[in-house]
């Protein structure tokens, strides 16, 4: 790790470094301070959360205390038991895992024959795939998808959600396709001469080799099913068994009695923040990298 | 291999994704451009009415409410976040110890459900027993406790919450146009005895111009379409004040927890809303897109 630690303003610096690099004194604090400020309140609502997990409602209402006088490590057995945050957690998981699959799955497929094969309508397919990023009537479509599931008698299920998160593919779809430009088609020519079918070059050659462009799509689509709220919402308006951990925890804040629940909301938020949270440390560079684009915020 | 066995194996290969694409992505667009010209309540038959939904659609205030309130909503929002991630990017593209964490600590929020934090934020900000006036309070920060969620704070509180969620998003976008700006420009305008603030002012926002430019267009359609936080934190209240014009939508469409003032539900007339919703989003959009083609030519 380098440090900007030169003094003039006159001599280059060999650092990475743009109009900032250190000054007088004052200004290094200056910055050091904003930097510290700017952390501490993004973090402060999430140590307020983890930390009042573990509060009893009481506590929490009287408030004025960041750290719990006894650790209440019974509120998650509850929350988990009583407010049926197993059920959430396990919803959830199901509702992100099929939807990461099936995403993968369909736009992988794409991907590779617009990348590997001629055929008429490409152009079109593909400006098809980019419109669905940027049109939207936001809401209004959900009625009639859910009206179709209604048909499909898959309003009573998940799948639902999972299929109409499928549809929204186009950015992993792109993803994959720019991957796939960069690799090599010399590996393909030698399985199609060893009498390898197409089908047969995208499982056994391709899907290999785009393993870590799959990763990232991976980690995105896990991350946008996991925090999804409105499509499950709708989808579980009629089925409360099918709420995922957002929807369920939004319940709480409305239900009769979202004053003596405090601690179950808390302890809700932190296990529906902490499994992206270790996926996140784990991928962290990934995250940082695969930002262009990024349709959020 | 002949290419009639080519052509049939792409499209076999495209079938689940076209067939996603036209049954959930064409056919409820059309639905809504169908129904738009109908009295149609979800129930019962519907009946053609013309451009009368559009018609109503004009008289409605509260819905020009919500246009107005989406504009608060998004000015607000941007106003501070892109300065400030701006800001964030320049000062962390350099090395120094701690920058990568300082980095993951400002991304964290984009990772999080905006909903789940919603949850949180509801609890931090209550007016009575919330956190925060405690915390302001006990800091002398505040002389009386606000009411946050109440109609003269409510939507600055959906906008404070709305920073909190967009700024390390914007942060890392600008970061990774910052990566592409050459290091040697900026070393041969110190030489010159360039200042840091006219190195900022003439190098870096010059020099990242299309970035920002399409990031700031990015950012604008995203804070105009943003509901989520707001229908969890606040649902439109308190007396419609944070009521915003995709939620408006939204409410034609699905009862909501305080099913407030749109008491039945209107396909016909929400998917009038929902069009013109969107032609107001695009006309924003456009209007920005020939403002910064105008700066281009100016600069």
């Amino acid at each position: 790790m380098k440090t900007t630690a030169y003094i003039s303003t006159r001599r280059p610096s060999r650092s990475k470094s743009g109009p900032i690099s250190a000054g007088r004194w004052g200004g290094r604090v200056l910055l050091g301070l904003f930097l510290l400020v700017t952390a501490l309140l993004i973090l402060f609502p999430l140590v307020v959360t983890a930390f009042g997990s573990f509060m009893t409602n009481a506590e929490i209402s009287a408030g004025g205390k960041l750290i719990p006088a006894v650790w209440q490590f019974s509120n998650y057995q509850e929350a988990w038991v009583q407010a049926h945050f197993s059920r959430f957690l396990w919803n959830s998981v199901f509702l992100s895992a099929a939807s990461t699959v099936g995403t993968l799955i369909v736009a992988s497929m794409a991907a590779y024959v617009v990348d590997r094969m001629a055929f008429p309508g490409k152009v079109l397919f593909v400006g098809l795939q980019a419109s669905t990023m940027f049109i939207s009537i936001g809401a209004v479509v959900l009625r009639p998808q859910f009206q179709l599931m209604v048909k499909l008698h898959l309003h009573t299920t998940l799948w639902g959600v999972v299929l109409i998160l499928i549809n929204a593919h186009a950015y992993i779809f792109f993803i994959l396709l720019s991957f796939l430009k960069g690799v090599s088609r010399e590996l393909d020519e030698a399985a199609r001469i060893d009498g390898c079918s197409n089908a047969g070059i995208y499982w056994r050659i391709l899907l290999p080799l785009l393993r870590p462009a799959l990763g990232v799509g991976a980690l995105f689509t896990f991350c946008g099913a996991w925090n999804e709220y409105l499509r499950p919402l709708v989808f579980t308006l009629n089925n409360p068994e099918l709420q995922t951990l957002t929807v369920g925890l939004s319940y709480l804040r409305y239900g009769p009695s979202a004053a003596v629940q405090t601690h179950y909301m808390f302890a809700g938020a932190c296990l529906s923040i902490l499994p992206l949270l270790l996926v996140y440390m784990i991928a962290n560079k990934s995250f940082m990298q695969m930002t262009e684009g990024s349709l959020k915020g | 291999m002949n290419n009639l066995h080519q052509i049939g194996f792409s499209y076999l290969f495209l079938f689940p994704s076209l067939l996603l694409t036209g049954v959930l992505g064409i056919y409820p667009i059309g639905w809504a451009i169908w129904y738009m010209f109908y009295d149609y309540k979800g129930y019962g038959s519907a009946s053609f009415v013309g451009l009368d939904n559009f018609e109503r659609l004009l008289r409605d205030t509260q819905f020009w409410d919500s246009v107005v309130n989406t504009f608060i909503y998004a000015g607000g929002k941007l106003l501070i976040t892109i300065p400030l991630s701006l800001v964030l990017a320049v000062i962390l593209n350099h090395s120094f110890r701690g920058r990568s964490t300082l980095r993951a600590i400002i991304f964290l929020p984009t990772i999080i459900s905006s909903a789940v934090m919603a949850v949180v934020f509801y609890i931090m900000f209550n007016s009575y027993n919330g956190l925060l006036n405690q915390y302001l309070l006990k800091l002398h920060l505040i002389p009386e406790r606000i009411d946050w969620l109440g109609p003269d704070h409510a939507m600055l509180t959906a906008i404070i919450i709305a920073i909190w969620g967009a700024v390390g998003n914007y942060m890392l976008l600008f970061l990774s146009g910052l990566q592409n700006i050459p290091n040697d420009v900026y070393e041969s305008a110190s030489l010159d005895g360039a200042s840091r603030w006219q190195q900022f002012w003439h190098l870096t926002v010059p020099m990242l111009g299309p970035v920002l430019q399409i990031v700031i267009m990015l950012a604008i359609i995203n804070s105009l379409k943003g509901y989520e936080s707001i229908m969890v934190l606040t649902d439109g209240g308190p007396i419609g004040k944070t009521e915003v014009m995709y939620l408006y939508v939204y409410k034609l469409f699905f009862p909501t927890p305080s099913a407030s003032y749109t008491a039945d539900q209107q396909f016909g007339y929400g998917s009038a809303v929902g069009f013109v919703t969107a032609v107001i989003v695009g006309i924003i959009t456009l209007i920005y897109h020939l403002m910064s083609r105008r700066l281009n030519h100016l600069q």
